[in-house]
């Protein structure tokens, strides 16, 4: 316990070259007397570029399908026509990974080249004219896909992919006719067991070999391979490896078909039924941008969205598993005093009385929102006492995306609660040596002994909580707070960006933001002008020039989530 | 295997869009067969079923495409061909079928751990059936769903619905754990010559 007590919250743990944060304007409210370095930590960087032109650089502009458009040098006709909402049919190509032109599913027609050219490795030049709908480049995308789907075995019924399957929705565009195939199919082995969390259909595979791509990219692990030749190509895993790779659920994003599967997410729902909501990963100080695929109010995978600035295309294996957290039945719903549920109002009229001229430890959380941490530096300049910061413990990191830091917020934190060099072990010491009254837990998450949550029982103990935890379980009142996947919210990652959480669904029962619950209490103690979690929102988002969110908040239903059904493919 | 879609095109007349000669039609309709069945001797169409008596059985009267209780066919090797895909509960109006999918640790990999109907709810449309890719779900029990004393009995689970099952040999979801190695029959619609 006591060796950990630095290392808890360590906007210094992680190996940090000083530098000015990124957003000029953004720290000028609180940056007074704080130590923050700007992490210089990049994501993957992904090798294709973006169509959109870049000031500074020459632009190149092209015809394609009769219109000019106008795009960056050193990008590729893919992209080129995706900037004309062109999406042209592909699959081995993706934007974060290098290119190997090996479907040959994007052909197009270019004036002055004999062949039909695959637009994915085909680089813009001025003044060519690209064909993507003319008869001959149709009549090759559906001979393509025939031969594509020769030996798939179209078991979309029991896929895991059918409903954002590439395949499938290229068929359903492109090809659409009857099969001329009267021979058996090739077989390959089916659900093969390939590593922690993947399991290989290897007869679905198209081979167009991003996931092997991918490994040998950004973790640098190379374990996928192609094995035979022809007809008999097969993916496997290399002799003597498995891929165990911290990043390996990615694959199953990259595979354009239901090849690779997670074994998390296998058959545990059908894609159409999800809804999609842009988020942050709340695993670690990376913050990386996620989507949370949700059902009724419950949640069923994160997978990443693409972010340049953070995390490119990808995330972690360990990321993925932050939404078993939002487990329905562990959800606190109601405010509890002794274990008895009760009206909110009645348990925070108590905590407001109980606050009232004690001595009082706040307790704030890295791993809550900003606007909370805000909200509870507030209520303790009004009622004064000592401040705490807790978080889960450091653990693995690495260089690629995955911070040793595990909160999403250590820095929001910080930011909030001023200088305070005092975490677990100190928390522990002095609540065992009865230096306090009572005890104010921003949030239900946190390393502490059973000896510290017995010691707890003698005094008045408020924990905002989500969910049941041994610390939740441990306070006298217990405050229904808003999970992570139910608010508007923001956290300040590694590297001083604001990172934005939406809800996913209206929280149940008496649930709140963490901010908003606080703001109760400050009402209760005669405050008024107490502004709420959305205005503290704005605040920061203005603080931060985040137009995003600025937006977000000027018109709420953006923020919905969308039915997967409409959100396209992945992949 | 590949999946032939028919496009139908709606197109709605100004006769359509009135409405009333549909109306009047129908009801013509009606009127005729009232008059045909009251007043000619031997009393026109009406076939008088003599219910409940032994030598009868209804089953007989009903047409093919009678839509009764569900049942859920199986396989060669007695398990259910039901794969789990979850179309027959996307498409149900009623929302009224409930999968919870398992994996089988075999070729067939799918199957479905529970599987239940709720033919309360059931607003017998048949969507389900024609949904179901596999062959899986059946209506063609002829048999009405019976009045039951309670809410649960009318919920029916995967053994309620295997019990009226009966072997099907549909090539897609699996004739036999390896269909895959029979060859694929070339569609008899494909017209279009490769050459
Ligand atoms: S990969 Fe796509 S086309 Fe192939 S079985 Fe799965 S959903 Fe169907
Ligand atoms: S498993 Fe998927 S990503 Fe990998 S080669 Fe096959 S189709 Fe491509
Ligand atoms: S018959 Fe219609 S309402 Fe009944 S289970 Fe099937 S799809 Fe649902
Ligand atoms: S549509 Fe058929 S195979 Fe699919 S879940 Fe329903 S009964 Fe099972
Ligand atoms: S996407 Fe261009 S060849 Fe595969």
């Amino acid at each position: 316990m006591a060796n950990r007590t630095s290392d808890t919250i360590p906007p210094t743990a992680s190996p940090p070259p000083p530098a000015p944060l990124p957003t000029a304007d953004a720290p000028k409210r609180h940056s007074v007397g704080l130590a923050l370095k700007k992490v210089d930590t990049n994501p993957p960087k992904a090798p294709n570029l973006a169509a959109e032109p870049v000031e500074g650089e020459e632009p190149v502009t092209l015809t394609i399908d009769g219109e000019q458009v106008t795009v960056r040098k050193g990008t590729n006709v893919l992209e080129a026509a995706k900037l004309l909402g062109e999406d042209i049919c592909h699959f081995c190509y993706h934007r974060g990974l290098s290119i190997a032109a090996s479907c040959r599913q994007c052909l197009v027609e270019i004036d002055k080249m004999g062949k039909l050219q695959p637009s994915c490795q085909v680089e813009v030049r001025p003044d060519m004219v690209v064909q993507t709908k003319s008869p001959a480049v149709l009549k090759a995308r559906q001979e393509m896909l025939e031969f594509t789907l020769k030996n798939h075995p179209i078991d979309c019924p029991i896929c895991d992919k059918a409903g954002e399957c590439k395949l499938q929705r290229h068929y359903m565009d492109h090809d659409h006719s009857l099969t001329r195939v009267d021979v058996p199919k090739i077989r390959k082995p089916k659900h093969k067991d390939i590593g922690r969390e993947i399991v290989l259909d290897a007869e679905r595979c198209i081979l167009c070999s991003r996931c092997i791509r991918f490994c040998e990219e950004i973790p640098g692990t190379s374990e996928l391979t192609m094995t035979f030749r022809g007809d008999h190509e097969t993916l496997d895993i290399a002799d003597g490896h498995r891929l165990d790779n911290a990043y390996s659920i990615n694959t199953v994003d990259v595979c354009p078909v239901g090849a690779l599967t997670a074994k998390d997410f296998r058959f545990a729902i059908r894609t159409w039924e999800l809804q999609a909501t842009d988020t942050t990963c709340p695993g670690c100080a990376t913050g990386c941008a996620v989507e949370l695929h949700t059902k009724h109010e419950q949640a069923y995978r994160l997978v990443p969205r693409e972010d340049p600035a953070v995390n490119g295309h990808w995330m972690c294996d360990e990321g993925r598993y932050t939404y078993k957290e939002l487990e329905p039945s562990h959800r606190v719903q109601y405010a509890e005093i002794e274990g008895h549920q009760v009206p909110l109002f009645d348990a925070v009229a108590l905590t407001a009385q109980r606050l009232q001229g004690k001595k009082v430890a706040f307790v704030f959380a890295s791993t809550a929102t900003t606007e909370a941490n805000q909200a509870l530096a507030e209520l303790c300049e009004l009622v004064g006492g000592e401040r705490f910061i807790l978080g889960r413990p450091i653990a693995d990191g690495d260089d690629i995306l995955r911070d040793p830091d595990k909160n999403p917020n250590s820095r929001g934190a910080k930011l909030a609660a001023g200088d305070v060099s005092k975490h677990e072990a100190e928390l522990a010491l002095e609540l065992a040596g009865r230096a306090y009254e009572a005890v104010v837990f921003l949030d239900d998450e946190g390393e502490l002994s059973d000896v510290v949550l017995q010691g707890l029982s003698g005094l008045t103990s408020i924990c905002f909580a989500d969910r049941r935890t041994k610390l939740a379980d441990a306070c006298r009142i217990v405050l229904p707070a808003a999970s992570w996947a139910e608010i508007l919210g923001t956290y300040i990652n590694r590297n001083g960006l604001l990172r934005v959480t939406r809800p996913a669904w209206r929280p149940e029962g008496d649930r709140k933001h963490r901010a908003d619950l606080i703001g109760d209490i400050l009402r209760q103690l005669g405050r008024d002008n107490v502004a709420t979690a959305r205005e503290r929102t704005r605040l920061l988002a203005e603080a931060h020039g985040h137009q995003e969110l600025l937006t977000m908040l000027a018109e709420p239903k953006k923020m919905r989530p969308t039915l997967l059904r409409w959100a396209n493919t992945r992949g | 295997m590949t999946i032939g879609v028919k496009k139908v095109s709606l197109t709605r007349t100004t006769r359509d869009q009135i409405f009333l000669p549909a109306i009047l039609e129908g009801l013509l309709t009606t009127a005729r067969h009232f008059f045909k069945n009251t007043l000619t001797p031997g009393m026109g169409d009406i076939d008088t079923i003599r219910y409940g008596e032994p030598e009868v059985d209804v089953k007989d009267y009903y047409p093919d495409r009678f839509r009764g209780v569900h049942r859920l066919m199986y396989r060669e090797d007695g398990s259910v061909r039901c794969v789990a895909c979850m179309c027959c509960s996307t498409v149900c109006p009623a929302r009224c079928i409930y999968i919870h999918a398992e994996d089988r640790r075999d070729d067939q990999e799918k199957a479905p751990a529970s599987f239940v109907i709720d033919e309360l709810k059931c607003v017998v449309c048949g969507f389900c059936v024609e949904a179901c890719p596999c062959d899986a779900i059946r209506m063609d029990t002829k048999e009405h769903m019976v009045p039951t004393e309670t809410r649960e009995e009318a919920v029916l689970g995967k053994i309620d619905l295997m019990k009226r099952g009966g072997p099907s040999v549909a090539v897609q979801g699996g004739a036999a754990p390896n269909y895959r190695e029979v060859a694929p029959k070339r569609d008899p619609r494909f017209e279009h010559d490769p050459q």
